[in-house]
């Protein structure tokens, strides 16, 4: 073995670097125009530069939304994954940073994390939002949050009142620590607090998945047999898991969720889970670009509305498939002047009547 | 556990003064016998605590829940099993579950007279991958951990690449007949681990292939101046346990009617630990499918078990990860003690 393959690397890794650099450099002359222009006219093009936290199923709805808000309002966006590493997100800011976007918009990987990122967006005034996770910094131009203690009352609410208000629930939760769990966890728990005669059986976490909540609920029905009345799902998938856990051991048992994701929506429209929370990423991430753009366009907005999940029943449950699954493109379609009229009402999860 | 040896012979042999049948039943038969089936007895420890403590653990419906959880993990662990022997290791099984799955789901997605098709699809996958593996191996002389962690992040990115970045969603329902449906009242995955494991207990101590497989981990050079043709064996462990990994992700996408990309992350770590507490060497040529059987069992069992005492998900890694060794640990002892 000689030192080639060592000098090849290092040779590949400068070329690398070199690009990079150039590759950034470059972002700025475009930049200095734009923010010259923007000072003249209200609606000129403008760049965001956006890093998610992961390609979720959630993000590819989000994704959509983006770039239909994006075209009908002349914003150039700059999209990246940071595959769940807080580092790989940490560098994705600084190279927007260093690009001079207009504005940054993160769905963070960790609540903790960016501090210097945001400090120095803020250094160079380019508003910094957090949009769908809270980000822990007081610095931050704005925020797009749905209010998980808000999903978590409104499902424990759906299933006691399917149950009236009396018998034995199971809760499947998320990855134990992260704020959607912690934060649905003390909206079912707000809302048991009122029903003295509804227990927990038994609470444990699936990790958001379908395959390791199906074995998860299976043991329950194992361990308690005809004692469990109720299943509430942090999410559509354990939900849908414990669907699947339910048919195996053949009983019936009413389900509910979060999330409004297809199959969810199936399900709800099946009558299998009695209903769920939509958080249509669609809408929820549009959104927050939008606000992002009026900040950085210094037009009047509230800067930090929050996403209240719609409550999704068999009544209410064919519209929202069709936004999701069966007309996507059409609910695309009048998605900018959705987005416009939420902000002005402050309801941004209003998804209209069509 | 039993400790199997370089080439296939009966487990009596190891211990001369044992198998006089006038020593039968005396002490020191006891304290032997203890002392070989440590593995087995501790088994039966944790499942006696608890069907002591539950009620329901013994139950018909309970432990068909837990041969239903155990099937897919039962195959790559079957794959995993034969990689092992020859010395390599396999990281790559829980993303082949992934991308196999997300081909499978693709493949059925609006055509649910595809149902064969999609399992099809999900084997050749699973084979084509682990083919690549097992020719970076032999041919290309990779180390198996390298060369399967290269395959272990291009299969995981893959599968989001078939799911354009997102889960299939929306599966017809016959979908999920592949894994629910019964055959001679038994879910499907459950007879496919049944007759993985007979089948390759069979192979790996009946057939030449399986002594060849156990020569080339037991000392390679020996084996190719015996005549081996070690890399055609060494490719061909690779090629099962991904033919397997396929296998075992379109009966997980089937029973959850679903593909999600992130399907079967770490598998591989379970894989290994049903293997090495099998009794498998790492560094090869020492293991058996029984072994691996048994280890797997006892991982699912803990599973089964440790839910329906409703004991929490951070506790219950904390006594797995410690049984996990305790049980290796005995296993090494007991060996030592044998010789």
């Amino acid at each position: 073995m000689s030192n080639r393959p060592l000098r090849a690397l290092t040779v590949a890794l400068t070329g690398v670097a070199l690009l990079s650099a150039a590759a950034c450099g470059a972002g700025d002359p475009t930049k200095n125009a734009g923010a010259a222009a923007g000072t003249a006219g209200g609606t000129a093009r403008i760049r965001v530069g956006i890093s998610v936290y992961d390609t979720s199923s959630f993000i590819t709805a989000g994704k959509a939304g983006i770039d239909a808000y994006a075209k009908a309002n002349n914003i150039e966006v700059l999209f990246n994954s940071a595959n769940l590493d807080v580092n790989t997100q940490a560098s994705q800011v600084d190279q927007f940073i260093n690009a001079g976007v207009d504005a940054i918009i993160v769905v963070p990987v960790q609540a903790d994390s960016l501090a210097p990122q945001v400090a120095s967006a803020k250094a160079k005034n380019i508003p910094f939002l957090a949009v769908n996770a809270s980000l822990n910094s007081k610095d931050l131009a704005g925020s797009v949050l749905p209010d998980d203690v808000k999903a978590g009352e409104q499902e424990m609410q759906m299933m006691a009142d399917k149950l009236g208000g009396k018998g034995n629930i199971v809760v499947l939760q998320g990855p134990l620590g992260q704020s959607g769990e912690l934060d649905r966890t003390k909206g079912i728990q707000n809302i048991l607090a009122k029903y003295p005669n509804m227990k927990i059986l038994a609470k444990d976490t699936a990790n958001w998945k379908r395959d390791e909540a199906v074995n998860k609920t299976k043991n329950w029905l194992s361990s308690f047999g005809n004692q469990v009345n109720g299943i509430v799902g942090e999410n559509d998938d354990m939900g849908l898991g414990a669907l699947q856990a339910t048919r195996e051991a053949g009983v019936k048992i009413p389900i509910v969720g979060v999330d409004g994701i297809e199959d969810g929506l199936k399900a709800v429209t099946s009558g299998d889970f009695i209903g769920t929370n939509l958080q249509n990423g669609t809408v929820e991430l549009a959104a927050g670009l939008a606000v992002a753009a009026k900040i950085a366009r210094k037009q009047d907005v509230n800067k930090n509305p929050v996403y209240l999940m719609p409550m999704v029943t068999s009544e209410n449950v064919a519209l929202y498939t069709k936004h999701i699954v069966t007309a996507k493109d059409a609910f695309l379609a009048q998605l900018p002047a959705l987005i416009e009229a939420n902000l002005k009402t402050g309801k941004i999860a209003d998804e209209g009547t069509s | 556990m039993t400790t199997q040896q370089m080439t296939p012979v009966p487990d009596t042999g190891t211990s001369a003064p044992e198998s006089e049948p006038a020593g039968r039943f005396t002490a020191t038969w006891v304290r032997d016998q203890a002392i070989r089936r440590a593995m087995v007895i501790v088994m039966v420890l944790i499942i006696a605590y608890f069907s002591y403590r539950s009620a329901r653990f013994g139950t018909l419906d309970n432990i068909q829940s837990i041969a239903v959880a155990a099937a897919p993990f039962a195959l790559i662990a079957l794959g995993q099993t034969l990689v092992i022997l020859t010395g390599g290791i396999d990281l790559s099984v829980g993303s082949v579950i992934a991308l196999s799955a997300m081909a499978a789901a693709a493949t059925v997605k609006d055509h649910p007279e595809r149902l064969i098709l999609s399992v099809v699809v999900a084997i050749v996958v699973g084979l084509v991958a682990g083919a690549v593996n097992g020719f970076l191996v032999s041919r290309v002389n990779v180390p198996p951990f390298i060369a399967t962690l290269g395959m272990l992040t291009t299969a995981s990115g893959l599968a989001y690449v078939v799911g354009g970045g997102a889960p299939i969603n929306g599966l017809p329902a016959e979908f999920g007949e592949i894994a629910n449906n019964k055959v001679f009242g038994l879910q499907i995955p459950v007879l496919v681990m049944i007759v993985g494991v007979i089948l390759l207990a069979v192979v790996m101590r009946r057939t030449s292939y399986g002594m060849r497989i156990y020569a080339v981990g037991g000392n390679p050079v020996a084996a190719q101046i015996a005549g081996v043709k070690t890399k055609r064996i060494l490719f061909s462990v690779y090629a099962i346990s991904g033919m397997l990994a396929g296998l075992s992700g379109v009966m997980l996408a089937s029973r959850v009617i679903s593909g999600p990309p992130n399907l079967g992350q770490g598998y591989e770590l379970d894989s290994i630990a049903a293997v090495v507490i099998g009794g498998a060497s790492l560094l090869g040529g020492r293991g058996s499918i029984w072994g691996t059987a048994l280890g797997l069992l006892l991982i699912q069992t803990l599973n089964n078990g440790l839910d329906i005492l409703i004991v929490p998900a951070y506790w219950q890694s904390v006594i797995k990860g410690v049984l996990i060794v305790a049980a290796v640990a005995v296993d090494v002892w007991s060996a030592r003690r044998r010789t």
